[in-house]
């Protein structure tokens, strides 16, 4: 099969009225999230814990599909990599989204307050773990290391597109193994510290598990969408309905999967009916969050569900495009549900919450055009590019 | 760390040697046209010994009731549901490899798909012998089912036991299904070219009037296909509804909402263990190893490497919520498991879950047949104890220290552990005497050259 | 073997793209009445053949849904209209509890019944006989070659015209392949022997079993409900004790239930000195005693105590207790008297209750004192 893509470098870039946009959106998402907190700091600093978690997700999503690709030896997933790789490149701004926080912990963590601590017995016999210096050592260590392995991974590739070596696979392949282990601690620990925590009395052991689940779907739809308008824009032409059905079939899987696990926690909490588990559940089912919790059962799985279901949907560019937007809408909607409970009485719904979702979509676009700009669309270096471009399933 | 160079640009062939389709239906037909040898005889006076030992102390546990195991409280389950979860479990790793390996496009699957899938039905088999053994009236396992009965009761739906009922069926039934759904285009294969006259009339009566029609064949996919989108969430499925009978209880140690995903990942993982090593013997016996290659072999091992992994995360979130949690009840489980009375068997299991399958990253170990034989090995002793240790542990120290006490199995429970291994392999050993053991056409569709190119 | 008339031409190829190339070409010569025959799915073939995508999944659709529908609604009838039953303290309706069989349902149903459909419906099962089967055609196709059958009612169809379109595209072994006329000929299947063999068979086989479970089984051990145990019964002899007999007196200690030690037997004075009334002489005390008296022992001592019963005048003579002796007892000696009996009186030990032996003794003295009434007691 003939290669369609040129064997030199593959340079775009989105058009100025996007860029133009996403300046835009990333303004106001700062003027209404730095309003936000001046005017009720706790609620701000929750939709901040929002923001920065489903960046983290989103990146760290994106970083788990390039390593996974590598290890798994995939080969349809080659001529789009790249994609991935970008939205890799949020990775360093995870943890700068988080610097408002650090001034704010006190407002949302009740494990901060020194009283509080020193009268519950749950919470000081978990302070060796929940106080705020190991707390942020965890945060700066957990950070440092995604954001070496991103750089790494995408130092790696973009390499090889000078030197053709295939000995760069075969490293990032090695790196791929390494990283697995430590991606599933260090989202863990994300997931534990920053949402988990919120609620310190509370436990459970999938929860890393159900964030993964909703980071992997956040990683593949970001993807996803932005494969699908690239290839409508001509800027990957190389591909086929095959690799579209691929894209599909990984959404569908992963719906299910956080299905799964979703209602594996809720089911357990709910059939032993201990009250120091269930009152989190309970919190998401008083004061209005009962509807915001039925709401994410629909939104979530059912519509993406039956939206995904036959063959065809799975490889139709114009369904994918739409469930992609709609899933990662769904994910925040998922965060946002782990989050703002803890706000106390009732569902906080205004302008307020609007700031940091589209501080985010600014952010990304901006950071996908400036990648775009500067780095190669195709890894026209790997050797697996071939065999990529004509996969058929 | 040799970066030695790996060619990336061709793809690894699934089949080895190139062989021609009518070299495969005569290499995958021999064993089933050939008198056993005398290696097949003997192992099979081996295990059928095992299964008779075995059938005895089934047999007397029926007639004589429980009291001849070792069960009592505090500990009410011991080596049944142990070996009930056990061999499930075993019988995932048949679904994984047809199933979602089929969704997952991977061609490797087709050496061993086939055999993969009867070694779940068989695992289903003896896993099933468990729950029926360790009721009280073994002869009424009707009452497990919704019928109407003069009671006017109902059983309960809200208990886990009963959703275990309908899983295993289910899974039994679609598996069994699933399997013979593949196995008819090869059944009318070995109709056409047997000369028996018997055998002609089993294969024609089971291939169902298959006559390679093309007409059929897109049925046939669409069907296989729909099976395999089925099959798959059913393994999952049923090992989670498994893991539910400990995971909705208040013990500590078993309360714990990570069970389904962690489960399930230790059923692949221990399924895994068992097909490679049972392949290793089969690709020898019967000159199979251009279909079930080293690289089979290697893909499984780094399956192994994947759940393995996933099982560590999974021991490791259990320990730390333990801790995080406060509570003094979950805290001691874990420490009692790791320093009381069974640390022993503890510490079995995570030598042999944790740091066994990470040798496997050498690649010198992932393509050593007797490296991985012994991994396997102690893969599928570890995954026993693992659930040897839930269980047991759990039970026998819970909230109220009088209520405290041991748990020693009695030479019947051990009997009948051996037996269900000897059921297992019994089966094993007549399926690939009766049935070819690789899937005949896929491997015919999968060798170079078997798809037109594209114009 | 008779042959039938003409079913169809059929050729022979040895590579999958010469048959794809075939494929396309006699549908585009306008046959619709012919097959492909391949011993694997060939990429591209439905295509080749402009075959519509199989409908199998509608079906699948349908029996899924038909399996959640089923269990969901039998689970909820269950525990909500016939039984309800409070499990766990949950509500009567518990969904979450519904989800894991609903979910195996479905899967049961959805699967298995697809797989029947293809078989029943596009199988066309149990008409699975066809003339390609045993065919030098289908030996072939069934191992390592492509073949392709050109059927005779095709509306194109003319033998000489189709054998020269398949030699055309490079098909070998070119055969005709006739209907077998035995098949065609055969008899109603309804009777053939060997399914009314079959049927004979069933019928013994299961009802030998059943007769075996009911009428056997259930009486066997341990399947016979417990209806024989290993305990020993009334009157039933047993091999554990040496004498045989499954029957035992009380072991030697054994005591009463409410059994109280009396220390006086055979002492009266004793008894008289150290035991006292417990009972006050109320009018339903002393009501008691009358009717026990009157019941234990007027037949000797007489209604009014007098000793004039119908024993009056035998020897010995049942002594009056009205006397002077009797008079000055202590209440615990006549106690002692009743229990332990005196002379050729028996001990009422084991007929009369303590209590009710007091409330005699209680009515003795009011018969002896209205027996010997005194003026003052008129006042």
């Amino acid at each position: 099969m003939s290669n369609p893509l040129p064997a030199e470098a593959v340079r775009k870039e989105l058009p100025a009225k996007v860029t133009r946009l996403a300046w835009i959106l990333f303004v106001l998402g700062v003027v209404f999230s730095g309003a936000g907190y001046l005017l009720d700091a706790k609620r701000s600093a929750l939709n901040n814990i929002v923001g920065f978690m489903f960046l983290a997700s989103l990146a760290s999503g994106s970083v788990f599909l390039v390593a996974l690709e590598y290890l798994a030896g995939a080969v349809w997933s080659v001529p789009m990599r790249r994609v991935s790789e970008f939205l890799a490149g949020l990775m360093p701004f995870v943890p700068l989204l988080a610097i408002p926080l650090l001034f704010h912990l006190r407002d949302v963590f009740q494990w901060t307050h020194a009283g509080t601590v020193a009268s519950d017995n749950v919470l000081a016999s978990k302070s060796s773990y929940l106080n705020v210096g190991f707390f942020i050592a965890r945060f700066i260590g957990v950070f440092l290391v995604l954001n070496l392995f991103c750089f790494l991974f995408t130092r790696n590739s973009k390499k090889q597109d000078v030197t053709r070596d295939p000995r760069l696979t075969t490293i990032n392949v090695r790196l791929a193994a390494v990283f697995m282990p430590v991606f599933a601690f260090a989202l863990t620990i994300v997931a534990v510290d920053w949402a988990m925590s919120l609620e310190a009395h509370w436990y459970s052991t999938i929860f890393g598990v159900y964030y993964f689940a909703g980071t992997v779907l956040a990683g593949l739809a970001a993807a996803t969408y932005i494969i699908v308008r690239f290839h409508e824009s001509g800027f990957l032409p190389g591909l086929r309905r095959d690799h579209f059905y691929s894209l599909g079939a990984l959404l569908f899987a992963f719906i299910n999967f956080w299905a799964y696990i979703a209602f594996s926690q809720f089911l357990l909490i709910w059939y032993a009916n201990l009250p120091e588990e269930t009152f989190w559940f309970l919190n998401r089912w008083r004061d209005g969050w009962e509807y915001v919790s039925i709401l994410l059962i629909i939104v979530h799985f059912v519509v993406p569900y039956f939206a995904l279901l036959t063959q065809d949907s799975k490889m139709d560019p114009k369904r994918l495009k739409l469930m992609s937007l709609w899933i990662l809408f769904a994910h925040l909607l998922d965060i946002y549900w782990l989050v703002m409970p803890s706000y106390g009485g009732g569902v906080p719904l205004s302008w307020m919450e609007i700031g940091f979702p589209i501080l985010l979509v600014g952010l990304v676009m901006i950071v996908l055009s400036f990648k775009l700009k500067r780095n190669n669309l195709v890894p026209i270096g790997d050797p697996k590019l071939d065999r990529g471009l004509s996969f058929r399933l | 760390m040799s970066t030695a160079a790996i060619d990336y640009t061709q793809e690894i062939p699934v089949v080895e040697g190139k062989p021609k389709a009518a070299e495969i239906d005569a290499t995958v037909a021999a064993p089933l046209d050939e008198f056993p040898k005398r290696a097949w005889w003997i192992t099979f006076a081996v295990t059928a010994s095992m299964l008779a030992f075995g059938a005895y102390c089934a047999f007397m546990t029926v007639f004589e009731g429980l009291g001849l195991w070792g069960i009592n409280i505090p500990v009410a389950w011991g080596f049944d549901i142990t070996n009930f979860v056990f061999w499930i479990g075993i019988g995932h790793a048949g679904t994984l490899i047809s199933a979602i390996l089929f969704l997952l496009r991977q061609h490797w699957r087709t050496g061993v798909a086939r055999f993969a899938e009867a070694m779940t039905i068989f695992a289903v088999i003896c896993a099933g012998v468990f729950p029926i053994l360790h009721l009280g009236r073994p002869w009424l396992p009707l009452y497990l089912t919704p019928y109407p009965n003069q009671h006017g009761i109902w059983i309960n739906f809200m208990s886990p036991l009963v959703w275990d009922v309908f899983a295993v069926s289910t899974y039994f039934t679609v598996s069994l299904v699933f399997w013979y759904t593949g196995l008819i285009p090869d059944l009318a294969t070995l109709r056409d070219r047997t000369t028996g006259k018997v055998k002609k009339t089993i294969y024609s009566i089971f291939s169902l009037g298959w006559r390679h029609s093309n007409r059929h064949w897109r049925h046939y996919e669409r069907a296989y296909l729909i099976l395999a989108g089925f099959a798959t969430p059913l393994v999952l499925s049923v090992h989670t509804i498994v893991s539910f009978d400990f995971a909705v209880s208040v013990l500590p140690g078993w309360h714990s909402t990570i069970f389904p995903p962690y489960f399930v990942a230790g059923a692949v993982f221990s399924g895994f263990a068992m097909v490679q090593n049972v392949l290793i013997f089969v690709r020898q016996s019967f000159k199979l190893k251009h279909f079930i290659t080293l690289n089979h072999l290697e893909k499984m091992n780094q399956i192994m490497i994947v759940t393995g992994s996933m099982v560590a995360y999974a021991y490791l979130m259990e320990f730390f919520i333990a801790w995080y949690s406060g509570n003094e009840f979950e805290r001691f489980a874990f420490i009692n498991r790791a320093l009381g009375p069974y640390a022993w068997a503890y510490w079995v299991m995570v030598c042999c879950n944790v740091l066994a399958p990470q040798l496997f990253w050498i690649k010198k170990i992932r393509r050593s047949i007797p490296a991985m034989f012994v991994i396997g090995v102690l893969v599928n002793v570890g995954m026993w104890f693992e659930r040897f240790v839930i269980i047991i542990t759990s039970l026998h120290r819970d909230f109220l220290p009088s209520s405290w006490g041991m748990y020693y199995p009695t030479i019947y429970d051990i009997g009948i552990l051996i037996g269900s291994f000897g059921l297992f392999f019994t089966l094993i050993l007549i399926f690939v005497r009766v049935l070819p053991v690789v899937s005949i056409f896929e491997t015919k569709a999968v060798t170079e050259g078997a798809q037109p190119g594209h114009h | 073997m008779n042959e039938g008339p003409l079913h169809s031409i059929t050729a022979l190829f040895d590579t999958p793209d010469e048959i794809i190339r075939a494929a396309e070409e006699v549908s585009r010569a306008g046959y619709t009445r012919y097959d492909v025959n391949t011993p694997y799915p060939v990429r591209g073939m439905d295509k080749a053949m402009r075959l519509r995508q199989s409908r199998l999944g509608i079906f699948t659709l349908i029996f899924g849904l038909l399996g959640t529908i089923t269990a969901v609604g039998f689970m909820t009838w269950v525990t909500l209209v016939d039984y309800r039953l409070v499990i766990g303290g949950k509500p009567f309706w518990t969904w979450p509890a519904f989800v894991p069989i609903a979910f195996e349902v479905t899967v049961l149903l959805a699967s298995v019944l697809t797989a029947v459909t293809m078989i029943v419906l596009y199988f066309k099962f149990p008409n699975i006989s066809h003339p390609l089967h045993d065919t030098p055609y289908m030996k072939q196709v069934s191992s390592d070659k492509f073949g392709i059958s050109i059927q005779a009612n095709d509306p194109k169809f003319d033998e000489a015209a189709v054998r020269q379109l398949l030699r055309s595209l490079g098909g070998k072994e070119i055969a005709p392949i006739y209907f077998d006329a035995e098949g065609l000929s055969h008899g109603q299947r309804l009777f053939d022997p060997k399914f009314l063999g079959a049927l004979v068979l069933t019928a013994i086989v299961v009802s030998g079993a059943t007769y075996f479970s009911f009428n056997k089984l259930l009486f066997m051990q341990p399947f016979s409900w417990m209806s024989e145990q290993n305990k020993l019964k009334a009157q039933m002899p047993s091999d554990f004790f040496k004498d045989g007999i499954g029957m035992r007196p009380p072991v030697e200690g054994t005591v009463d239930r409410g059994f109280l030690p009396y220390p006086f037997k055979g002492k009266p004075e004793e008894a008289g000195r150290n035991l006292v009334n417990p009972l006050l002489p109320t009018p339903a005390v002393l009501a008691r005693g009358k009717a026990k008296f009157l019941t234990f022992c007027s037949p000797c001592h007489g209604n009014f105590a007098r000793g004039d019963s119908r024993l009056q005048g035998q020897f010995p003579n049942p002594p009056t207790l009205h006397s002077d002796k009797v008079r000055n007892w202590p209440d615990g000696n006549i106690y002692s008297v009743i229990t332990d009996g005196q002379n050729v009186m028996p001990s009422y030990a084991s007929q009369i209750s303590r209590e009710d032996r007091w409330a005699i003794i209680l009515y003795i003295r009011a018969l002896q004192r209205a027996q010997n009434a005194k003026e003052s007691d008129f006042k």
